[in-house]
């Protein structure tokens, strides 16, 4: 994968860019606005992180000229201000995704990783049909099959499912399963996502094995390691 | 208008006050006039009397008892205007001479100075009238008594007093009506005023009252409060600077510090590793405590744009107890939700999800197993209510307004439940930029929330 990363503070820049390096993706660095959108023109990275404030070109109205000249490239945008304004902003802007500072480097490379997959499928026509290993899931009957046993799941557990199934062999963090499954940007207090995880789990891994859906330590879970 | 607005009214209140003191001050004043009135007029009675009885005592020294008798006489034919009457006695107490038949029942006044009735013929009519007398010795056993009526003086008295009562209710008339036109103009734009800035205290402080008017004090009153909200405004500007550095500044070190934890973690053995995690769970909750009290921040700075979207709460809280229900299953907690449908209000649907996520988080948290919640919507007169009602051991009385400052923790749960202590400030930020409000009230045995939020934005 490479990676963009427009940021203008030097530790966080240097971290991303270590931490990347060390799980085996290629990343590129630019300290202000203008040499990020010059570098980001070359249209040869897979995903771009862009910060929102920025020294001489707002994060912002970088990507507003991104999209201007039809380069769609994903754009994960990073701020401090997490307010539901900014993000709104930011999403309307024409950025996939956008993380609040601080930020664990497990929920950004998540995150990362599965922008740069979705960049890599677009144009391909929308399935109807998922599989991740001997579990299937059929999106228009909206039946899940374990080895040809149907798995009764509750629709937000197949929903669930769903986001896990679309990314599969890929960490989400559960404040990705939040937006994404539930649909709210908030901050739980208590880990409500945790107690979704292990249902599911009874229902599509008791019983067989081996078991698909793995929590990663720290980061959040998987299904179908793999 | 309303009767009971116009009664609460600062300007009705003001009048009825003034209207009040006017009428004392008229009271006072015309009780000065009476009191002076009628003691200018008893000295002019008594000292006309005293005259008399001198003329008297001057007619007996020189022409003895004929000559009293003969002025008598002449006083007689004089216009009965102000006129005296007499009595002579001899030494026996006999009647010598006078218009008067005998010595009447009197009373004694100091001084000497006596006070009777008498019946005379008025027009046809017999009136009691009031005299005034005194009696002195003239010499050889003669006595003389001269009194005067003053029945034209309570008469007059008797105008005055109802002249002065009508004159009262006059100015009392005057008073309301011109003190209702003068207070009015300049009331009514003070009462203009403070619902204004009311308003802008509980809303947008980024707006002006309106300066109406050339001149007054009203004018150069909102002009300086207008001043006094620029200056807030710049002071509010220069907070929201400082968290916006505590944002930058503070939080990403943070989070570099957490980060590179993690990535000690991983050259780590298995014991190292769980304190490593022990360490990343403490750097979290204290970025989890400082980023909710940047949220407050920000919230209560008034300076986010007001809500605009249509939020679909009863969508809002179904998706909220699906995705709480197996945590309060866990803990036996019983949820049930009543829950009116199609039910909107103005709002931000995130940090709605993010207040109700608080309060059922909070009510779980505290409830003991076996016990249930319940979660109502229903709409209401112009407003939604948001109930969460827990069967736990509820908040004491005197607690509760404490509930709501920033890290304020009640004492019984400290150290026994996990929290920043700001679950219920940034609940009730978020109450508060919504322009609702909220209650906590005695579930018995219990704690029930009591949210109430505007159905519609107040912009629109």
């Amino acid at each position: 994968m490479k990676v963009l990363l427009v940021e203008d503070d030097r530790t966080v820049a240097d971290f991303i860019v270590s931490e990347l390096a060390r799980v085996g993706h290629e990343c590129t660095h630019c300290a202000d606005g203008e040499s990020g959108l010059a570098a980001a023109r070359d249209n040869n990275h897979d995903v771009l992180v862009v910060d929102r404030m920025l020294p001489r070109l707002d994060g912002l109205a970088l990507l507003a000229s991104l999209r201007q000249e039809a380069i769609d490239t994903p754009v994960l945008i990073l701020s401090a201000l997490g307010d539901v304004d900014d993000r709104v902003q930011g999403l309307h802007c024409g950025a996939d995704d956008y993380l609040v500072k601080p930020f664990a480097m497990a929920e950004l490379l998540a995150r990362l990783e599965i922008l740069s997959r979705r960049g890599s499928q677009s144009g391909s026509e929308v399935p109807t049909r998922l599989q991740v290993a001997d579990l299937e899931m059929d999106l228009l009957s909206q039946e899940v099959r374990r080895r040809g046993e149907v798995v009764n799941l509750q629709p937000r557990e197949f929903r669930l499912l769903e986001y896990l199934m679309r990314n599969a062999g890929q960490v989400v963090t559960r404040a990705m399963l939040l937006e994404h499954v539930w649909g709210y940007h908030f901050d739980p207090q208590t880990n409500v996502i945790d107690v979704h995880i292990s249902r599911l789990r009874q229902k599509i891994d008791r019983d067989f094995s081996p078991p698909l859906l793995a929590t990663v330590r720290g980061a959040g879970d998987c299904l179908g390691a793999g | 208008m309303r009767i009971l607005d116009v009664l609460n009214s600062l300007t009705f209140r003001y009048i009825v006050k003034y209207v009040t003191a006017l009428s004392a001050t008229v009271f006072l004043l015309l009780a000065v006039l009476y009191a002076y009135f009628s003691y200018g007029y008893f000295t002019e009675l008594r000292s006309s009397i005293l005259d008399e009885l001198e003329a008297l005592q001057l007619v007996y020294n020189g022409q003895g008892m004929e000559g009293v008798e003969q002025y008598l006489a002449d006083q007689r034919n004089l216009p009965t205007i102000g006129r005296y009457s007499y009595l002579i006695l001899d030494a026996e107490g006999t009647k010598v001479a006078g218009d008067l038949a005998r010595t009447p029942r009197y009373r004694e006044f100091s001084g000497g100075w006596l006070g009777f009735q008498l019946a005379l013929l008025n027009w046809g009519e017999t009136v009691d009238v009031d005299f005034l007398a005194r009696r002195e010795s003239l010499g050889d056993g003669y006595a003389a008594l001269v009194a005067r009526n003053y029945a034209d003086a309570v008469a007059s008295g008797g105008l005055v007093l109802v002249t002065l009562f009508r004159a009262m209710i006059a100015t009392l008339l005057l008073g309301i009506v011109g003190g209702f036109f003068s207070a009015a103009t300049t009331l009514h734009r003070f009462e203009r005023l403070n619902s204004e800035l009311s308003g802008i205290i509980r809303g947008n402080l980024s707006e002006r009252l309106s300066i109406e008017g050339k001149k007054g004090y009203p004018r150069e009153l909102a002009r300086a409060m207008n001043l006094m909200l620029d200056q807030i405004g710049s002071l509010m500007q220069g907070v929201k600077l400082v968290s916006d550095n505590i944002a930058h500044d503070l939080r990403t070190p943070l989070t570099r510090i957490r980060n590179q934890l993690s990535q000690l973690r991983q050259r780590l053995d298995p014991a190292g590793q769980d304190e490593v995690d022990r360490i990343i769970e403490d750097c979290d909750s204290l970025l989890s405590s400082f980023n909710a009290l940047l949220r407050i921040s920000a919230l209560e700075s008034g300076s986010r744009a007001p809500v605009q979207a249509r939020v679909a709460l009863s969508g809002l809280l179904g998706d909220l107890a699906e995705l709480y229900e197996p945590v309060a299953n866990d803990k036996q907690v019983s949820l049930r939700l009543e829950i009116a449908g199609n039910v909107e209000c103005a709002g931000d649907s995130d940090l709605l999800f993010q207040m109700c996520a608080n309060l059922l988080d909070n009510a779980i948290k505290y409830t003991p197993a076996g016990g249930c919640i319940d979660v109502t919507l229903a709409a209401r007169r112009d407003t939604v209510e948001i109930q969460v009602a827990d069967s736990g051991p509820g908040i004491d009385p005197a607690d509760r307004k404490n509930v709501f400052r920033r890290f304020y923790r009640v004492e019984s749960s400290r150290g026994e439940q996990p929290g920043h202590g700001l679950g219920l400030s940034l609940v009730q930020a978020i109450v508060h930029y919504h322009r609702g409000s909220i209650a906590l009230e005695d579930n018995e045995p219990g704690l029930r929330v009591v949210v109430n939020l505007p159905e519609t934005s107040p912009r629109d």
